[in-house]
């Protein structure tokens, strides 16, 4: 009972236009035919609750879906009209926009013949999306629905070839951001290493006289083999064997790489760890791990060998390498931890007495020349 | 205590390319030096039931603490592909191969001779 009254007060509300045909018939007494296809359910704004239809195939859902549509609209409606009046707004701008630049291409300010051609393919790509967007958007302003409907093909299409461009746009964009400033600037920039290329019309002589390959024999050992130049017009050119890199490193920062090495040492070493273990709440770890730099030169040398047997051949050990494998050796030797530190003057600021092959660094002693005049004698 | 020299072989290759077999050789021989390789290649024709003079060993290197060394050895198929595929050095070990001893100074040039020797050419004599 209560039912059927929410429902007709339902009914009663919604827009008189239905006719009277269209009303499910719940409203009369039980036993309804349930119609196999129409089990839509809805919820009656009314009464909050979902409610199966079991009338006409979509008579009672129809009804109820025409009333929460109308509540949407009526929350919606006053955004929707500020948003309208913007749009109108922007389209105004972009119009005055657009002329002016069809007028300006269409007076040839823009010549791209000589230009990218990926860059232009791009431009046209973009502008038929523009144009299919613009289709569809005009098609479903005007209640048309877009199922099936052509241009949304064509936009997948020409989605899917710019997606794939992409990549290839991050891969030139070093190439093309260095010929914009070439072309706005006028020439090279100083850092660029283009600029040390080399120069073929340096190389070759003017002259070809006797003298000259005399010379040539004697100063071709001291001089440095990037400048070699001087063979006579007849002989065959050898190009030179350096290639020209840009070498930025100063010694500040070689001694401050120095350094920062040293230290990362020193952070790694015996007494640091120790302390670090005072201090830490974590539990105590008792690991079998041997130094760091043993592990290493184990690690090497067991992939020398792999080189070694794969390919069939001896490597040449050199004395650098001679030197780690003893010191590793010597590390690795239980009592070695008991009297040997690790060096850490990295870290309390002084100079540490031995170099990077750990063999003590000398001190030079200034011994006077001889036969040198003392002052005022 | 009877100390035997034994020989085992690992990373047995054939190589059609070069016609030649390659393998690793470990020799055993505890509380004695490395034998020579003529030794070690008569042993490795042995096993293999082939002639001395188409194998070649070379590159042994005693293991820390004697007792094991390991080298390579190459197995070739005929003396012919031998003598046409391996290393001049290692032929001139087994007397297959004589190399001429050149001198490397240069006879001094003086004068318009000079002329008629190339720039950063040495002549060999």
């Amino acid at each position: 009972m209560m039912r059927q009254v929410i429902l007709k007060h339902a009914l009663l509300e919604s827009e008189p236009s239905s006719a009277a045909e269209d009303l499910c018939d719940r409203g009369k007494s039980c036993k309804y035919e349930r119609s196999p296809t129409c089990k839509t359910f809805f919820s009656c704004p009314q009464t909050g609750r979902s409610e199966e239809c079991r009338g006409v195939i979509g008579a009672v859902s129809q009804r109820h879906t025409v009333h929460i549509k109308r509540e949407v609209l009526e929350s919606d409606l006053p955004s929707a009209v500020t948003l309208l009046k913007n749009l109108q707004e922007q389209v105004m701008a972009i119009t005055a926009q657009v002329q002016s630049l069809t007028q300006k291409v269409q007076a040839g300010a823009y010549p791209t013949e000589k230009g990218l051609s990926f860059l232009e393919v791009k431009d046209q790509l973009l502008l038929m999306y523009l144009m299919d967007l613009t289709h569809l958007i005009l098609d479903k302003a005007s209640g048309g629905s877009l199922q099936g409907h052509d241009g949304v093909l064509r936009l997948v299409e020409i989605r899917t070839v710019l997606e794939k461009l992409r990549p290839l746009d991050q891969k030139l964009k070093y190439q093309i951001d260095k010929l914009v400033k070439t072309a706005v600037t006028g020439s090279l920039s100083e850092n660029d290493p283009l600029r040390f290329k080399p120069h073929p019309s340096n190389m070759m002589s003017k002259l070809s006289s006797e003298d000259e390959e005399e010379d040539e024999v004697e100063d071709g050992q001291s001089e440095a083999s990037g400048k070699k130049s001087v063979k006579g017009v007849s002989k065959k050119y050898v190009p030179p064997r350096l290639v020209p890199v840009h070498y930025d490193e100063t010694e500040a920062e070689r001694e401050k790489k120095r350094l920062e090495r040293a230290k990362r040492r020193a952070l790694s070493s015996s007494v640091i760890r120790e302390l670090k273990e005072q201090y830490s709440d974590a539990p105590e770890e008792i690991r079998d791990a041997r130094h760091p730099h043993v592990t290493h030169q184990s690690q090497e040398d067991q992939h020398r060998i792999n080189y070694e047997e794969s390919m069939m051949v001896r490597l040449s050990v050199s004395k650098r390498e001679k030197g780690r494998r003893k010191r590793a050796d010597v590390m690795s030797s239980q009592l070695h931890s008991l009297t040997h530190f690790s060096d850490i003057s990295a870290l309390t600021g002084g100079t540490s007495h031995l170099d990077e092959d750990q063999n003590p660094i000398k001190k030079r002693k200034k011994i006077p020349k001889k036969g040198r005049k003392k002052k005022g004698q | 205590m009877n100390d035997t020299v034994t020989a085992q072989t690992r990373k047995f290759m054939t190589n059609r390319l070069l016609q030649r077999k390659q393998m690793l050789i470990d020799i055993l021989h505890p509380r004695k030096a490395t034998a020579p390789k003529t030794e070690i290649r008569e042993k490795l024709a042995k096993m293999c039931k082939t002639t001395p003079d188409v194998i070649s060993v070379f590159g042994f290197r005693i293991h820390f603490g004697g007792g094991k060394t390991t080298g390579f050895g190459m197995l070739y198929d005929s003396l012919d592909y031998a003598k046409k595929n391996e290393l001049k050095h290692r032929l001139a070990r087994h007397g297959l191969y004589e190399k001429e001893k050149t001198s490397r100074k240069v006879k001094e040039v003086r004068g318009i001779a000079k002329a008629n020797v190339g720039a950063g050419k040495k002549p060999k004599e």
